[in-house]
């Protein structure tokens, strides 16, 4: 079984650039060396009585019409690579396939005398490095798909989480890729919670796994990994923590084994404060928003105070590897996944995965992933890495981005936000970009 | 660390050193081998980590070191190590095991036989660096097996048998070895150094994590939660807590054994759990518990020699609270005077005059008693403070009680 890759677009980002036409210029380009739009296979349609443009482009289906109304199999869907391929050897040119497509992906060439369609430029398409506005990415986690979906799920089904909940994502996706010889350590919080150490004598974990306190995660695993380097054994010790755990009350026993550089993979799951226990706020929980700690009120109007920046603190630790992720992004994730995991061999990797709560922010549980795709999109929360002695680098851009309402307003924690707070929160997301844009070398 | 060979003193013995309290617990950690070691330094325990740390750099202890930022922390990783299958060690006191309270009461929960030295500190505040027994005995009801040790070879020889007695299968807890900060830990005096292979036969093959286990190749979940007000009933957490308990009590005859063993090998015989001194036809007595029990017994034979009929009962071993052994020798006597290094908040005594009390409820006959409260942030206890303690048990004896209890460094 295999997944497959594929163009996206964004129709309100295309619209900021009023008919660049930079994504058809390029593959005319690429395709015929000409900037004749004819050549393009890709084609924007500009959108009437207001509406949005519309893409017009192949979309690699899975179950394709065009290859079924081909009389000649010059079409065919590729197994290998997913993409639709045009034989032009077979092809009669009979164009039965340009009426069968329903998303204009195959149009005739009056100059070519033939059909033409999108074959992904090889993997790395000229039209979306061309878009200015960002408003096509190519898609390419249906690679996660193809190279993880036959590794065991290490989390038995069934865990108790909330509907739409983020973190158990993040629970499997990190586990199953990480593998069996792991020790888990998931300290009191939704982990837990979920009934990933379990209840009376069951366990929902396949390997080994432990309630440290809420307080000593990293102190616990150092002593757990240190024996097994002195038995020989090489086993890798993970932590998978709520950001209190992290980043409030267990920040000395975080701190301290960064420092001594252990060799742990440290997975903090930031859903900016107690969710558990009633969403209660941490010192992650953003500048206004509600909780049941920083309530609002007459006298009080959500959070008064700016949220812990743990990562760029767990970066001036210099440990051998520092990331943000976002499970909107997961081939990122994955990406940094594995450079984690390396480094946890040679010391502290840490990864710090905003993890948006459903429950706890008030959003409906169908919307978590695009939750978190606001927050990257408009730099609340920034994706980048550092590996040990080098720059901070973002590996997703900071250029403009999204104002900052089109993360806020999906959340009914900050729906209570006045005009005040919500410059200020603006002003903070820029400050934080620019911090980082320092320790990225960038100004 | 260069220390000079005295000369051969028993069987096992491999050299005689002149060291104090806090190197002779480190040489004990040498000889037991522990695979990692964790250290935070706080006085007065802070020179036993400087010693274990030089024999770790000088290869005399084949251990990791861990310098880690807290004691919280400390414990923290011994916790982890144990349950990977490793043999554990640090030493705190004071504040530092106050910081140590979160990990350190659950220790026993999960059954770790972790050994930690407490160099006994008097509690804070008022701001004080100073032995006294108030940190050790604020712990008293957290599950860890307490042992207090009366003089530096004592702390050396406990210790190994710390770990005999924490790794035994009927006991599996974790165990303080506990030395009063001052007196035993800078106090100095000539001790032997048992011979490595008489510790290694001794101490036999570590096996600390059969029972509860972070490990791939078996892999379980460690502290799950377990039912209580919610879920299927309270049976599976009544079931660990009575463990524990048992476990506790078994712990009696294993350190019995393991300090009648030690005398076989080595020739030092200590009564592992009640010390009885000159008590056999004595009217009265005191308790002592510690290195205090020097001086004790000093002014014990000082009063003998005056015609007093009193004698002295030490407790080493206080948890598991060797209750059968202390009711018998107080049976032995009319009026006791229990002497303690610390206090018992909201008893208006001292803690181990406390638990004295229930015995002699068991001993089923009249016995006055008192409280004596000294040494406290580490106050010399003379020979002069504990003649004046015989002197109030004497009157206790005679008919005259007093409320409340002496404050023997009241006034000095």
């Amino acid at each position: 079984m295999t997944a497959y890759n594929t163009i996206a677009f964004d129709p309100s980002r295309c619209e900021l650039c009023n008919d660049c036409n930079a994504c058809m210029t390029a593959c005319s380009q690429i395709k015929a060396g000409t900037d004749d739009l004819l050549h393009s296979r890709i084609k924007i349609v500009a959108g009437f009585n207001g509406n949005p443009p519309e893409l017009a482009l192949c979309r690699q289906c899975g179950d394709p019409e065009c290859t079924k109304s081909c009389p000649s199999t010059a079409l065919t869907k590729n197994p290998e690579t997913g993409l639709i391929d045009w034989d032009e050897s077979l092809c009669i040119d009979c164009l039965l396939c340009t009426v069968g497509c329903t998303y204009g992906g195959i149009t005739y060439n009056a100059e070519l005398k033939h059909v033409a369609k999108c074959d992904h430029c090889d993997g790395d398409p000229a039209c979306v490095k061309a878009c200015p506005s960002g408003a096509l990415t190519y898609i390419t986690s249906a690679s996660i798909f193809n190279e993880q979906h036959e590794r065991e799920d290490l989390f038995v089904p069934g865990l108790s989480a909330c509907q739409g909940c983020n973190s158990e994502m993040i629970m499997r996706h990190s586990l199953r890729k990480v593998g069996p010889d792991t020790v888990l350590a998931t300290p009191p919080g939704c982990i837990p919670g979920m009934g990933s150490v379990g209840f009376n004598g069951t366990t929902g974990t396949k390997v080994p796994v432990f309630h440290p306190l809420l307080t000593n995660t990293a102190s616990m695993l150092a002593g757990v990994k240190k024996q097994y380097n002195r038995m020989g054994r090489n086993v890798t010790a993970m932590a998978l923590a709520g950001d209190g755990g992290a980043g409030d009350v267990g920040f000395q026993s975080l701190s301290g084994a960064a420092e001594r550089n252990d060799q742990i993979l440290f997975i903090c799951v930031d859903n900016e404060g107690y969710m558990n226990t009633g969403m209660q706020a941490s010192g992650s929980t953003s500048y206004g928003s509600w909780t049941t700690t920083t309530p609002v009120g007459t006298e009080m109007k959500g959070k008064r105070t700016s949220q812990k920046n743990l990562a760029m603190i767990m970066m001036n630790h210099n440990c051998e590897y520092v990331a943000t992720a976002s499970t909107a992004f997961v081939e990122d994730y994955y990406e940094k996944l594995d450079k984690a995991l390396a480094a946890s061999e040679r010391g502290f990797a840490y990864l710090h995965i905003y993890s948006p709560c459903p429950t706890g922010w008030r959003f409906p549980s169908s919307q978590t992933i695009e939750v978190c795709r606001k927050g990257v999109e408009t730099n609340f929360a920034p994706l980048w890495e550092y590996e040990r002695g080098g720059e901070l680098r973002f590996t997703h851009s900071i250029d403009n981005p999204l104002p900052v309402e089109a993360y806020l307003n999906l959340s009914g924690k900050y729906r209570h936000v006045s005009k005040e707070q919500l410059a200020h929160i603006q002003e903070q997301v820029n400050e934080r970009v620019k911090s980082l844009k320092r320790f990225a070398g960038l100004n | 660390m260069a220390t000079p060979a005295l000369k051969m003193k028993h069987p096992g013995c491999a050299q005689s050193i002149v060291c104090d309290g806090n190197e002779a617990a480190a040489w004990a950690v040498a000889l037991a081998r522990p695979d990692l070691v964790a250290v935070y330094p706080i006085t007065p325990q802070s020179s036993l980590v400087e010693y274990v740390s030089q024999f770790i750099a000088d290869g005399k202890i084949q251990a990791e070191l861990m310098n880690v930022e807290g004691e919280h922390s400390v414990l923290s990783a011994l916790h982890g190590a144990a349950l990977a299958g490793g043999r554990t060690y640090t030493a705190t006191c004071g504040p530092g095991l106050a910081f140590m309270f979160e990990p350190y009461w659950r220790t026993p929960g999960m059954r770790l036989p972790i050994v930690a030295s407490l160099v006994t500190r008097d509690g804070i505040t008022p701001q004080c660096v100073w032995g006294g027994q108030q940190d050790a005995m604020t712990m008293k009801e957290t599950g860890w097996i307490q042992i207090y040790c009366e003089t530096v070879q004592e702390v050396l020889d406990t210790t190994i048998m710390a770990y005999r007695i924490a790794e035994h299968h009927d006991v599996m807890l974790p165990v303080n070895i506990c030395h009063d900060g001052n007196y035993l830990s800078y106090g100095v005096t000539q001790v032997d150094v048992p011979e490595q292979s008489a510790v290694d036969d001794y101490l036999g093959e570590k096996d600390v994590n059969w029972h509860v286990a972070l490990d791939p190749m078996r892999p379980m979940a460690v502290d799950p939660l377990t039912g209580g007000a919610g879920g299927p009933g309270p049976s599976k957490f009544v079931a660990y807590r009575k463990g524990l308990c048992e476990g506790m009590q078994n712990a009696l005859g294993v350190i019995e054994q393991a300090h009648a063993d030690w005398a076989d090998i080595f020739g030092r015989d200590y009564a592992p759990l009640v010390e009885e001194y000159r008590l056999d036809d004595a009217d009265y007595a005191l308790v002592t518990i510690g290195s205090m029990t020097g001086a004790a017994k000093d002014a014990i034979d000082s009063a003998r020699l005056r015609g007093e009929r009193v004698g002295l009962i030490k407790i080493k071993t206080f948890r598991p609270f060797p209750v059968e052994a202390m009711t018998r020798a107080l049976k032995k006597v009319e009026a006791v005077g229990v002497v303690d290094r610390s206090v018992h908040y909201g008893w208006d005594c001292g803690p181990l005059y406390q638990e004295v009390l229930s015995c002699l409820y068991r001993a089923g006959k009249p016995v006055a008693s008192g409280s004596f409260i000294g040494g406290l942030a580490g106050a010399d206890l003379t020979e002069g403070h504990f003649a004046r303690a015989i002197e109030r048990t004497a009157q206790l004896l005679a008919g005259t009680e007093f409320d409340g209890p002496v404050w023997l460094n009241e006034n000095d």
